[in-house]
């Protein structure tokens, strides 16, 4: 049974069932292909082991990680999490456009996350340039390597984020080429950028 | 686009984006030339980004809707980095 509150999606086969909303039984199912998923833990679990290395090694020196910490802006750490947030809700406004078949919201929204994507490229470069700039290289103490080293294998991730972004607007381009399952699954990478970026932002720039 | 949808994004993203303003509300106490260790402000730091991230989870990659394995994974994941992240910040501020 279906009502008028109900959302329904194309499956990849071309069926269509009902998911939420109304009385209905909400139908359960993996957002995207489940091979993108098992990457997604792959990558949460190696980041869990990257943030609790960083934070051991900040247990044997907090004055030296506090005092490098210091350095840090502040405000464009938040501005950073603001704008990858926002990208991330333009991707899953992207993905329910294209599940209702409104194809130009969806490429709309993909554009936007593009761009969002873009400016917090621009924002982390000027960022690394800055503190360059002020002599806070890689080498400069344990703190500044732990910072380079995330903020750069979270940025390497955020380019090949780019990569699948394209493979998203080129899938929602052109009705031949339509799958809602590569569109789920290019979204479910960019939205584990953002969910990364998030633990990042909190061990790198707000915790003492 | 279905507005009960739009709404409920633009609403989960309003609540993502104000608790990272609460974060720099929190990074902001007593925050001086020279910060000094803080258990209150890391513990609520990394509970505010882990509550974040489930809400990324649920809402933006719609584990909501996936089967039960996929949501207690994504819990148990969630789970396991705030104790180990929370339990080896404490253990070292004890030793």
């Amino acid at each position: 049974m279906t009502t008028g509150a109900d959302t329904e999606r194309l499956f990849p086969e071309g069926e269509i069932r009902t998911v939420s909303g109304g009385a209905a039984q909400p139908a359960r199912f993996v957002p995207g292909q489940p091979d993108m998923w098992v990457f997604v833990f792959f990558e949460a679990l190696v980041f869990t082991a990257y943030f609790t290395v960083y934070i051991v090694s900040r247990s044997r020196s907090p004055d030296l990680f506090l005092k490098s910490q210091a350095h840090l802006n502040l405000r464009v750490g938040v501005f950073n999490t603001l704008v990858l947030l926002a990208s991330s809700w333009a991707v899953a406004r992207s993905v329910q456009a294209a599940r209702e078949r409104s194809f130009r919201s969806a490429l709309t929204n993909a554009f936007l996350t593009l761009f969002f994507g873009f400016v917090f490229l621009v924002s982390k470069v000027l960022e690394w340039a800055a503190e360059i700039g002020q002599g806070f290289t890689f080498t400069t103490d344990e703190f500044f390597s732990f910072y380079y080293f995330l903020t750069a294998i979270h940025f390497i991730h955020l380019l090949i984020g780019f990569i699948v972004l394209t493979v998203a607007v080129y899938q929602l381009w052109s009705p031949a080429r339509r799958s809602q399952e590569v569109i789920e699954t290019c979204a479910t990478y960019w939205h584990t950028i953002d969910f990364l970026w998030v633990l990042i932002f909190a061990l790198l720039y707000v915790m003492r | 686009m279905n507005a009960r949808f739009e709404k409920r994004l633009l609403v989960v993203w309003l609540v993502l984006s104000a608790m990272t303003i609460a974060q720099l509300g929190v990074a902001s106490v007593d925050r001086q030339a020279a910060l000094t260790p803080n258990v209150e402000i890391t513990s609520s730091a990394i509970l505010l980004a882990l509550i974040k991230v489930r809400i990324i989870f649920r809402q933006f990659m719609e584990v909501r809707h996936a089967p039960v394995l996929l949501c207690r994974l994504t819990d148990l994941w969630l789970v396991v980095t705030g104790a180990t992240l929370l339990g080896c910040y404490l253990a070292g501020r004890l030793a």
